[in-house]
């Protein structure tokens, strides 16, 4: 650049933008009576479709407790003062902000975001901190048991696909599927689908009479084609076929089954099943397709009742499984607060370690933490039915219909 | 015998949906030397119209295509128009801003897709869209046997307006050799409009194809696009049918890779890239020795 | 550079560095992501900006930069020592990549340099000693932000003088000549190939480092973050916007960006229109001002100095 006079005026220039940066405030004191209260989710971005659902609960469930009076926390009411920030679906930021939230806001506990990878980024801050941290997000196993500060509501995956394989194993033993059982499994190639992969395998070879895998194929997600995978899958001559997939390659790849003409005995696409968007999408062809889930409006308890109902009320549709994941995760970090009596970051630390949340509206019931951090609870499962029907089939005890296996011939 | 068939069948099938993504980027490549990095936003769009017409006017997906076409060879022309046409030439090859413009092209197109119709994954569901039917023994579905009708009634098209009309004629002049063309008298602003309409509407028509086989989303389109280039690449400009061969070479070596090896699939789009550069760089005879030398070829840039 | 320009940028180096003591942690961080943004901005430039060659795969030597740094750090080396393996190993794999990559010229470079980073990303993300697509955590240690900031801003600071250091010297008007016309410059006997060769392992090694300071600030990494192919977009969107081939360019189109990224979507109405708005400055620019603002501003200037000066005879002129 030859001319000074241009360079000084960028320098004036760049000096106003920076002006932009001078931050407006302070940040906003509590006030007395309330407890702060972070959380960062992906309310923007790649994860924005679930990443807001978690929003509309955890608002949802602070009003509740609110409206209640608050949580009394040694004899006082406090009011939660939720301070909720977007993260745009970025790993960088979202750790950014919970940072932000703790050093600059001073808040007394985070909850976490939703998606792996966005609560992974997120888990590394509160150790530096010791402040508790609660995500209701994130199930990979990877994130948990690294620091004492952080917890999850969400089960490990592994434990999805461990559950998925009783359910099978159990109808071996009701005869309804005859051993020994080929197993042909493909996942994405995610922490996610890398989790199921290792839950099914475990389970195999821990029962080699019932079930071998013969195919362990990871995919790209939203491939453009899935005709060479499923050409494995055929060649492979499986029994039974289970995936693990994102919402569209779940729809594209059940197509592609279907219009290969394949069949096998029971086939699951991991936690993807009653979605509506692949009922509108695949018709007849997710009939009895099962799927395994943390949580399911079928559950046969009282609460999960109470809960449709008012949800239901307020938010004009029936709950998913995010919200009350989200929705149960607040109510945990409630109970803690109130447990541990104060504000302090070790005594809600301790009493979420201890916490026994009855009548939680996840199976069976009761939250807990396992030493690790992460709640160790069973998965539903739930099996399309024609119809547009979905029932719940596992845990055996709460079903609301018979799982139908193998699935029929048409 | 079997592994053979189903190599055949299934290669061939996708050779037709590849062939029709690349017809349209090898238009625009031909006539004007300008990378269509908005190609892919425009087969995600052409999947949305398609979506539309189908769910709010209930016009089957592949008879919607006569409407697409010419839809699009209108926006076509008109984005030249009102951006394309602005860029400075860049003699014989293509320019970084081409290349760029586009691309923010490509960006706008998805924001726009996000505004209208939301993140939300669709697709479409016709009553023939889960039957298939027996190819030599081999299980094919209906919506893939019609998508390869319809790409090889494009290359028809096609192949028949490149060497009978007049206008075909003028895309294959400036194609050769544009400053030649003009001299000849060609109204070569117009043939690039037209050829940019044209090369947007084989993109339109290829996206709606993609929305009868696939859910997809604003974001759809990004690994076709790298495809589409691996194929215009290894299949070369000169004809169309070249394309097709391009097309043709690809899927088979991903199926092959599929049937008769045990390469993760999750490597497929690795090896993709490697086709193409490979393709870009160490064929110096043919293809890319041609577009990497033109320019020496007409002098500066 | 004028005496005002250089106590502009003094000053500003100096309220960077010691922001820290005035400034919350909110705006250090957002700092903290300008001075990122600087470095990968003027580093791409060295290469895209003054030789010509515009490379949309500078994810990959971020990436390798954040992964050296975690993985030489689990088998016990001090973080910071990491760094210069990790810019020494991505050094070397520019060239690897550019010894068959720059035989192509112009947006055949650029296409194949698209193939190069995502192929990179789907490696990283099925190799199992790079934690797969789970991605690693730097060992448990001692963080410490102030640090952390001071030794980005301390990067910032030498890569804009790296590349004004470049440019100033023979090797930068080389660079320049190829350019602007490569078969003319290697007339006159540069050796292209081994000048872009070099430029792309100097901003290769620039972008590591940023990439092994992202892993020491952030102590997780997985393949969707540092390799992202979004990432690679904005590394090339910022020095456009600003002024490519300038100093101040890169530095501009890096505050431009980022004051967008983190400021103007933060408005409740403009959040989900990012894609229109990069999509809209990069139609803007590569139409009307393709040198950025940089060019803007030159023009403005020249526009004012005209419309103030008495008019001069032709002589004078």
């Amino acid at each position: 650049m030859g001319d000074p006079r241009v360079r000084n005026a960028f320098a004036f220039a760049a000096a106003g933008l920076l002006a932009a940066w001078v931050p407006a405030g302070a940040a906003l004191a509590a006030e007395a009576g309330t407890i702060k209260i972070g959380a960062v989710l992906p309310v923007t971005g790649k994860e924005s479709k679930i990443g807001g659902a978690y929003k509309v609960a955890t608002e949802y469930a602070v009003k509740e407790i609110n409206d209640a009076g608050g949580i009394d926390v040694g004899g006082a009411r406090m009011r939660i003062d939720l301070r909720l920030l977007d993260d745009t679906s970025e790993p960088a930021k979202s750790a950014q902000l919970v940072e932000q939230l703790i050093a600059q806001e001073k808040v007394a506990a985070v909850i976490g975001g939703y998606g792996s990878q966005l609560v992974q980024a997120q888990s590394v801050v509160p150790e530096r901190y010791g402040v508790p941290y609660v995500s209701g997000g994130a199930g990979a196993t990877s994130i948990y048991g690294r620091s004492k500060w952080v917890f999850g509501v969400l089960s490990p995956v592994e434990n999805l696909a461990g559950t998925q394989m009783e359910f099978l194993d159990d109808l071996v033993k009701q005869g309804k599927l005859k051993p020994p059982l080929k197993i042909a499994l493909v996942y994405e190639n995610t922490e996610h689908g890398k989790d199921y992969e290792k839950g099914v395998t475990a389970f195999a070879k821990a029962h080699p009479q019932e079930f071998s895998v013969v195919l362990d194929e990871a995919f790209e997600l939203y491939a453009p084609d899935y005709r060479p995978l499923f050409t494995r899958v055929q060649a492979a001559g499986a029994d039974l076929f289970m995936a693990d997939a994102h919402l569209e390659d779940y729809i594209t790849m059940q197509r592609t089954y279907a219009q290969m003409g394949l069949y096998h005995q029971m086939v699951t696409y991991g936690a993807r099943g009653a979605d509506a968007a692949a009922r509108k999408a695949l018709g007849a062809a997710t009939d009895y397709i099962f799927a395994s889930g943390w949580w399911s409006d079928l559950l046969p308890y009282p609460q999960v009742k109470a809960f449709n109902a008012a949800w239901k009320a307020a938010n004009g549709s029936a709950p998913q499984w995010y919200h009350a994941c989200a929705y149960e995760t607040v109510r945990a970090l409630a109970l803690a607060i109130h447990n541990a009596g104060s504000l302090k970051p070790e005594a809600i630390r301790a009493a979420l370690a201890s916490l026994e949340l009855k009548n939680s509206i996840l199976a069976p019931g009761t939250l807990k933490f396992s030493p690790s951090g992460q709640a160790i609870l069973p998965f539903v499962v739930t099996q399309n039915k024609p119809g547009d029907k979905v029932d719940l089939v596992w845990p055996k005890g709460d079903r609301t219909g018979d799982p139908v296996a193998p699935i029929p011939r048409t | 015998m079997t592994r053979l068939l189903t190599v055949a069948v299934n290669s061939l099938l996708a050779a037709g949906l590849y062939a029709e993504m690349a017809y349209g980027l090898a238009v625009i490549y031909g006539v004007m030397r300008i990378i269509n990095l908005a190609h892919a936003g425009i087969m995600m769009l052409g999947a949305y119209v398609t979506l539309t017409l189908f769910s709010r006017f209930g016009v089957d997906p592949f008879l919607a295509f006569f409407l697409v076409g010419p839809l699009f060879l209108a926006f076509g022309m008109a984005l030249y128009r009102t951006v394309v046409r602005r860029l400075p030439r860049g003699g014989g090859a293509p320019t970084m801003g081409s290349l760029l413009l586009l691309f923010g092209v490509w960006l706008v197109l998805q924001n726009f897709a996000y505004l209208v119709w939301s993140g939300d994954t669709q697709s479409i569901l016709t009553s023939y869209t889960m039957r298939s039917v027996s190819l030599l023994g081999v299980r094919v579905g209906v919506p893939s046997l019609l998508v390869f009708a319809a790409s090889g009634a494009s290359l028809l098209f096609l192949n028949l307006l490149l060497r009978t009309t007049y206008l075909g004629k003028a895309i294959r002049a400036v194609t050769q050799n544009r400053d030649a063309a003009l001299l000849a008298g060609i109204d070569a602003e117009m043939i690039s409009a037209v050829a940019f309409g044209l090369g947007c509407a084989f993109a339109g028509v290829a996206g709606g194809m993609l929305s009868t086989l696939y859910a997809f989303t604003p974001d759809f389109g990004r690994s076709f696009l790298l495809k589409s280039f691996c194929i215009i690449v290894l299949g070369g400009m000169e004809s169309v049918t070249g394309v097709a061969a391009g097309a043709l070479v690809l899927a088979v070596v991903e199926n092959t890779l599929a049937v008769y090896t045990s390469v993760p699939i999750s490597f497929q789009d690795a090896i993709t890239f490697a086709i193409l550069f490979a393709a870009l760089v160490a064929l110096p005879e043919g293809l890319s020795g041609l577009f990497a030398r033109a320019p020496r070829l007409r002098g500066a840039r | 550079m004028s005496r005002l320009g250089a106590a502009a940028a003094a000053a500003a180096a100096l309220a960077a560095l010691g922001a820290p003591l005035l400034l919350g942690r909110g705006t250090l961080n957002d700092l903290w992501n300008l001075a990122f943004a600087v470095i990968l901005a003027s580093s791409w430039n060295i290469l895209g900006g003054f030789a010509g060659q515009v490379s949309l795969g500078y994810s990959a030597f971020l990436g390798i930069g954040a992964y050296t740094t975690v993985l030489l750090s689990l088998r016990g080396l001090d973080p910071f020592a990491t760094l210069v393996p990790g810019a020494l190993l991505a050094a070397v794999f520019s060239v690897v990549v550019g010894l068959p990559g720059f035989r192509l010229r112009g947006p055949y470079f650029t296409i194949a340099t698209i193939g190069v980073g995502e192929a990179v990303r789907v490696a990283a993300s099925s190799v199992s000693f790079t934690g797969g697509s789970s991605g690693v955590r730097m060992p448990a240690g001692s963080f410490d932000f102030g640090r952390n900031y001071l030794a980005m801003v301390g990067l910032a600071i030498a890569a804009v003088a790296v590349a004004a250091l470049v440019r100033r010297s023979a090797f930068g008007r080389a660079l320049a000549a190829i350019r602007q016309d490569v078969d003319g410059a290697e007339a006159l006997g540069v050796d292209s190939t081994r000048y872009k060769l070099a430029a792309h392992a100097l901003s290769a090694a620039l972008v590591a480092l940023a990439g092994g300071l992202y892993a020491i600030n952030f102590q997780y990494i997985a393949p969707g973050a540092v390799f992202d192919f979004r990432l690679s977009l904005s590394i090339v969107l910022m020095p456009i916007v600003g002024g490519i081939g300038t100093i101040v360019g890169p530095l501009l189109g890096a505050l431009v960006v980022s004051t967008i990224q983190l400021k103007l979507l933060e408005l409740p109405a403009l959040r989900d229109s990012y894609l229109f708005i990069y999509g809209g400055l990069l139609i803007v620019v590569i139409l009307f001002e393709p040198k950025g603002l940089v060019g803007l501003a030159g023009r403005l200037l020249a526009a004012l100095r005209r419309a103030s000066a008495p008019p001069r005879t032709a002589g004078a002129g």
